[in-house]
């Protein structure tokens, strides 16, 4: 006599089934990533492009016009784009492939041979003679309140374009020596040097934006007229 | 043969902006950490220089999109979107 199946029975046969497909499905949800947007992944990065943008140009329009012409050429090369990849590097490198074709010109520009040699701790050693460290309040806090942004914009600007480029991409966005590196295309090891120079020369221009302001006294020039 | 295990005032100064962007190995964050904790001259350079950079970032990075350029990329994208259906 053939056995009679009961529902509770079938139940129990195709449970491991049911189980099996439910996993299979949730593995497939993180296999696949969800589909990237241009849109979805851009908007968000506006804000920091266009920082950039400002930071490397002088001004506002300028700064505008390039982050559209970065938008449009993300926009007509988005099929070459690797879903999965970082996408902040691939649209900064855009970016700054834009900038360099419009201000290739410029390279080098603004380099003097003194600027090229300042040595490490230059702000804090200039700090120090002007006596900010005997300030109660933070000497770097005492220092960088006497200068305001367009100051130091000015001059981040006026960095020789080797270094403003990369100091610019680091001290705008929170990215590693690596993502500046796959975002410029040059080694880690360039990215280091030149970011260790560009670091020194914008704290000397610093303090000669800070002097020639009467920000802080002009110790040279009280030597020279002591001399 | 040896190796370092502890660095110099001179070493230290000379990793510093590495330091800062934690972009030394492990075993070198170590040692400079090491010195910073009980060399009170660098600890001084470095709160002195970590100080500055989060300064320079701060007023460097306050800045307003314009909404006209939000517009613009917005038009951009639509766009895209639309060549895309």
């Amino acid at each position: 006599m053939p056995a009679v199946l009961q529902w509770s029975d079938l139940l129990r046969l195709f449970a491991p089934l049911v189980t099996l497909a439910t996993i299979d499905a949730s593995r497939t949800e993180q296999a696949t990533p969800a589909p990237q947007t241009l849109d979805g992944l851009l908007t968000p990065l506006l804000a920091g492009a266009y920082g950039l943008a400002l930071r490397l140009l002088r001004n506002s329009a300028d700064a505008q016009d390039l982050v559209q012409e970065a938008a449009l050429a993300a926009a007509r090369g988005f099929g070459t784009f690797q879903t999965g990849t970082n996408f902040k590097a691939w649209f900064f490198r855009i970016l700054t492939n834009c900038y360099y074709s419009r201000h290739r010109r410029q390279r080098r520009q603004g380099t003097t041979a003194d600027l090229d040699e300042v040595p490490d701790l230059y702000l804090y050693a200039r700090a120090a003679e002007a006596g900010l460290h005997a300030s109660p309040a933070d000497p770097a806090q005492a220092l960088l309140n006497r200068l305001d942004s367009a100051q130091i914009a000015g001059a981040l600007q006026s960095l020789p374009q080797e270094y403003r480029v990369v100091s610019t991409l680091y001290l705008m966005e929170d990215l590693s020596y690596g993502e500046i590196s796959d975002i410029l295309r040059i080694p880690v090891g360039t990215v280091r040097s030149r970011l260790h120079r560009g670091r020194n020369i914008l704290k000397k221009l610093l303090w000669q934006v800070a002097v020639e302001h009467g920000l802080v006294p002009d110790r040279d020039r009280e030597q020279r007229e002591h001399d | 043969m040896s190796t370092i295990d502890r660095y110099t005032c001179e070493e230290v100064i000379r990793r510093l902006s590495d330091y800062l962007d934690r972009e030394l190995s492990a075993a070198e964050m170590e040692m400079a950490q090491e010195h910073l904790d009980t060399c009170a001259e660098c600890a001084s350079a470095h709160a002195f220089e970590a100080r500055v950079l989060d300064e320079l970032k701060r007023k460097l990075r306050r800045i307003d999109v314009p909404q006209s350029l939000i517009d613009k990329v917005d038009a951009i994208l639509a766009g895209a979107q639309r060549k895309d259906r």
